[in-house]
C-alpha cells in the first residue's frame, strides 16, 4: 500500500488524528527545508505537505505567496524539490509526503512526476485541477503516487461524489471560500459539510485552510480525520529565515499534535 | 446571439486542445452558475433586445467604418478602412463585453462587481456600467499599471470605484488577474467577476467573445455597404485577445478574408523582452485556461515587456491559440519603437490618436501594404483611443507637464 493511505489506516485504526503541515520547497532555501521536514516529523507531524512553487498561485494568500516568490528566487524547480525528497528518504523512509501545486509546473516536468519512484513522494494535489477530471488525463500518472481532489463550501452535493471517486489518498476539504491565510471560519458550515463528505467516502477528510490557533484545531479535528496548517507555519519559518532557529516551530507543532489527539 | 458559423468551445470548454476550466474547487459552482445563466439567456429575444438597445443608446453603437485617405495615400496603395471602436462611450471595444456581462450580473442578483484591468480601459468600462446600476465595484490593477495609466486610474474612482494596486510578481496585468480571482474566490457568493478578454475558465472566453461579436458583425454589413465585398484583412492587436476576437469570430468562415493578430513585440521578439506568446510562447496553463503562454522550462510565467500596457501579459485567450494552430488567423508581432511611431503617424495623417494598444496594429500596415496588391481593402480594429496614452508618450518624449 502506499506510504500515505498506510499512515492514515494506521493512525484511523488508533483512533489518531492527522496533522499534516505545510511548507514551501526552497523557501528560504532547500537546505533548510530538509531540515524542516526532520523537524516536522520530531514535533508529531503525520504527513508532510511540500508546496511547489510557482508564479502565479491563485489559491494562496499573502504569507504564501510571498513565500513562492522567495523561492523562486532560488529558482527552485521540480527537479530540485524531488532531489531534496531523496536525501529526505535516506533517513526517514515512513513520513508520506505530498506535493501541492499549480498544473502548469506539474505538466513542465511530467517524466519526472512518471519515474518517480516508490521511495519519492507519495502524492500530489494539483489546486487548479477540479476534483472530477482525473489527473490522469493530464499525464499525471504513477502507480507510487495517489492524488487529492479539493472540495470546498461551495461544492454541490452532485459533485461530492464524483470528486471522492477520483480522490485515492485523502479528500482535503477547504474550510473557507477564500484564500489559504484567511480567518473567517465557519465551524457549523464546516462540520455539516465534512459530515455529508463522508457518506460518499470512506477516504480519511482532512480539514485545511484557515487554521491557525490551537483552539480552530482541536474543534476540527473533532470533525475531521485531521487538520492542515500552513500559513502560519509558513509565516514563523520567514520570521527566523535569517537565524535558522526553528525551535518556536517545532513546539508550536507539538501542541498542535497534542491538542488534536 | 451565438454565431452559428463556428461551434466551439465544446461542453467542457475547449477549443480543439485550448480553454478548459482549470480553477480551484470554490469556484466551479460560480463558474456553473455563469455557464447556466448565460446558456439560458443567450437566444432570450428580451436580454438580446435590451443588450443592442444598451449598446445602441448608451455605448452608441453602430461604430462607423471610416476610410483612411491620407493614411492610404502614405502607403500608396489598397484601401485602409478603420472600425471606429475609439468612438465608442469610455473610448475602447471594452464596453461592449461590459454592457453584456453586467447584463448577466443583474440577472444573477450579484450586488458586488469585479474586475482586473491593465491599461485602465476596462476598468473604466468597469466602473461605468456598476455606476450605471449603482452596484459596488472594485478594480485590480498591477502597481506599475497604476502608474503608467494614472489618468485611467483616476476615471475609474470618479466613477464610485475602487481602485486595488496589486504588488505581487510583475505589477502588471497577470498579477492584477491572479488578485480578482483570489477576491472572487472570498466573496463568490455575492460577487460578480467581469473578465476583461477573451481569457480565464470557461465560459469567459465565449461569452467575452460573443459580446465583442458585434464589432465583425457590423464590419459585414458595412463591407458590403461601402466597398461590396469582403475586407481581404482585418488587422487587430491581440492582448488577452478581446477586439481581435470580436471582430474575427464573424470571419471565421469567410474564408477570403485573412485575420491578422499583432502581438506586443516589446523590445523585439528575438531579445525575448516582449509580451507574444502566439509567437515566441508554448502551451500551458495560467488563469484557468489552456493556452499559448510565455513560460520558462519549469514552467514559470515569465515577466512581460511592453511599452503599451493592454497588451502587457504572457498569456492569450484559448480560442486564439486555436485559431493559430488551424492556420485561420496569423499571428505578427511589433516592437514599442514601430508601434510608437504609428501612433505618431496615424495622428498626424488621420487626426485620430490610437492607443497605444491599437497602434500596433496600425504599425503592421507597414509591411501588410506592401505585400497586398492594390485593390486590396484592408479594416484596422481601432480598438481604443490614447488619451489615456498621453502621460506615457510624452515621458518617452521627454516632455514634462
Ligand atoms: C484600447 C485597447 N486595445 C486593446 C487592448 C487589449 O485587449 P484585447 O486583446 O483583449 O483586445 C486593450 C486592453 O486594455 C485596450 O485598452
Amino acid at each position: 500500500m502506499n506510504r500515505l493511505s498506510s499512515k492514515l489506516v494506521e493512525l484511523k485504526n488508533t483512533n489518531q488524528k492527522a496533522l499534516v503541515a505545510y511548507l514551501v520547497a526552497g523557501d528560504p532555501d532547500l537546505d533548510t527545508t530538509l531540515e524542516l521536514m526532520h523537524l516536522f516529523v520530531k514535533s508529531g507531524v503525520d504527513v508532510i505537505e511540500i508546496g511547489v512553487p510557482f508564479t502565479d498561485p491563485i489559491a494562496e494568500g499573502p504569507t504564501i505567496q510571498r513565500a513562492h516568490d522567495r523561492a523562486l528566487k532560488n529558482d527552485i524547480s521540480l527537479k530540485m524539490i524531488l532531489d531534496t525528497v531523496k536525501k529526505f528518504r535516506t533517513v526517514d523512509k515512513e513520513t508520506p509526503i505530498v506535493l501541492m501545486g499549480y498544473l502548469n509546473t506539474f505538466i513542465s516536468h511530467i517524466d519526472m512526476v512518471k519515474s518517480a519512484d516508490s521511495n519519492s513522494v507519495d502524492s500530489i494535489l494539483v489546486v487548479d485541477v477540479p476534483g472530477e477530471l482525473n489527473l490522469e488525463t493530464y499525464g499525471i500518472s504513477n502507480p507510487n503516487i495517489n492524488t487529492i481532489s479539493l472540495i470546498s463550501p461551495t461544492t454541490k452535493e452532485e459533485r461530492v461524489e464524483s470528486i471522492a471517486k477520483n480522490s485515492t489518498g485523502f479528500i482535503y476539504y477547504v474550510n473557507l471560500r477564500g484564500v489559504t491565510g484567511s480567518s473567517n471560519l465557519n465551524i457549523d458550515e464546516i462540520q455539516k459539510n465534512i459530515a455529508r463528505i463522508q457518506q460518499y467516502t470512506d477516504l480519511p477528510t482532512m480539514a485545511g485552510f484557515g487554521i491557525k490557533s490551537i483552539e480552530d484545531a482541536k474543534t476540527l479535528a473533532a470533525y475531521s480525520d485531521g487538520i492542515v496548517i500552513g500559513s502560519s507555519i509558513v509565516e514563523m519559518i520567514d520570521e527566523e529565515s535569517l537565524t535558522k532557529e526553528f525551535g518556536r516551530i517545532g513546539k508550536y507543532l507539538r501542541e498542535m499534535k497534542t491538542a488534536i489527539s | 446571439m451565438a454565431s452559428d458559423n463556428f461551434n466551439f468551445p465544446d461542453k467542457e470548454g475547449f477549443f480543439g486542445e485550448y480553454g478548459g476550466k482549470f480553477v480551484p474547487e470554490t469556484l466551479m459552482y460560480a463558474l456553473e452558475e455563469l455557464e447556466n445563466t448565460y446558456n439560458k439567456l443567450k437566444d432570450n429575444k428580451d436580454f438580446i433586445d435590451e443588450f443592442y438597445k444598451d449598446l445602441s443608446a448608451f455605448v452608441g453603437r453602430p461604430s462607423p467604418l471610416y476610410f483612411a485617405q491620407r493614411l492610404t495615400d502614405h502607403y500608396g496603395s489598397g484601401s485602409i478602412w478603420l472600425k471606429r471602436e475609439d468612438l465608442n462611450h469610455t473610448g475602447a471595444h471594452k464596453i461592449n463585453n461590459t454592457v453584456g456581462q453586467i447584463l448577466l450580473a443583474k440577472h444573477m442578483g450579484k450586488k458586488r462587481i469585479i474586475a482586473e484591468t491593465g491599461a485602465g480601459q476596462h476598468g473604466v468600462a468597469t466602473a461605468t456600467v456598476a455606476a450605471r446600476l449603482g452596484l459596488e465595484c472594485h478594480i485590480y490593477m498591477g502597481a506599475e499599471d497604476v502608474r503608467r495609466q494614472s489618468l485611467n486610474v483616476y476615471r475609474i474612482k470618479l466613477l464610485g470605484a475602487q481602485v486595488h494596486p496589486v504588488d505581487s510578481g510583475s505589477a502588471t496585468l497577470k498579477d492584477a488577474l491572479n488578485e480578482a480571482l483570489r477576491d472572487w474566490v472570498t466573496n463568490v457568493d455575492d460577487t460578480y467577476y467581469i473578465i476583461g478578454s477573451v481569457t480565464g475558465p470557461h465560459p469567459y472566453p465565449m461569452i467575452v467573445r460573443d459580446f465583442n461579436s458585434v464589432v465583425g458583425k457590423e464590419v459585414i454589413e458595412q463591407s458590403k455597404d461601402l466597398f461590396g465585398k469582403m475586407p481581404d484583412a482585418i488587422v487587430a492587436c491581440v492582448g488577452g485577445g478581446s477586439n481581435a476576437m470580436g471582430i474575427f469570430h464573424p470571419f471565421i468562415d469567410i474564408k477570403e478574408t485573412r485575420l491578422i493578430g499583432v502581438e506586443a513585440g516589446g523590445k523585439g521578439v528575438a531579445t525575448g523582452e516582449h509580451a507574444a506568446p502566439l509567437n515566441d510562447g508554448t502551451p500551458g496553463v495560467l488563469h484557468g485556461a489552456r493556452s499559448y503562454l510565455m513560460q520558462d522550462e519549469a514552467g514559470q510565467v515569465k515577466d512581460t515587456k511592453s511599452v503599451s500596457a493592454g497588451l502587457d501579459y504572457p498569456g492569450v485567450g484559448p480560442e486564439h491559440s486555436w485559431l493559430k494552430d488551424v492556420g485561420r488567423a496569423e499571428y505578427v508581432a511589433v516592437s514599442d519603437d514601430d508601434a510608437l511611431k504609428a501612433f505618431h503617424e496615424v495622428t498626424e495623417l488621420e487626426g485620430i490618436m490610437p492607443a497605444l494598444e491599437t497602434a500596433h496594429a496600425f504599425a503592421y500596415l507597414e509591411l501588410l501594404m506592401k505585400e497586398l496588391d492594390s485593390s486590396s481593402n484592408v479594416v484596422v480594429n481601432v480598438s481604443g483611443r490614447g488619451d489615456k496614452d498621453i502621460n506615457t508618450v510624452a515621458e518617452i518624449d521627454g516632455i514634462k507637464f
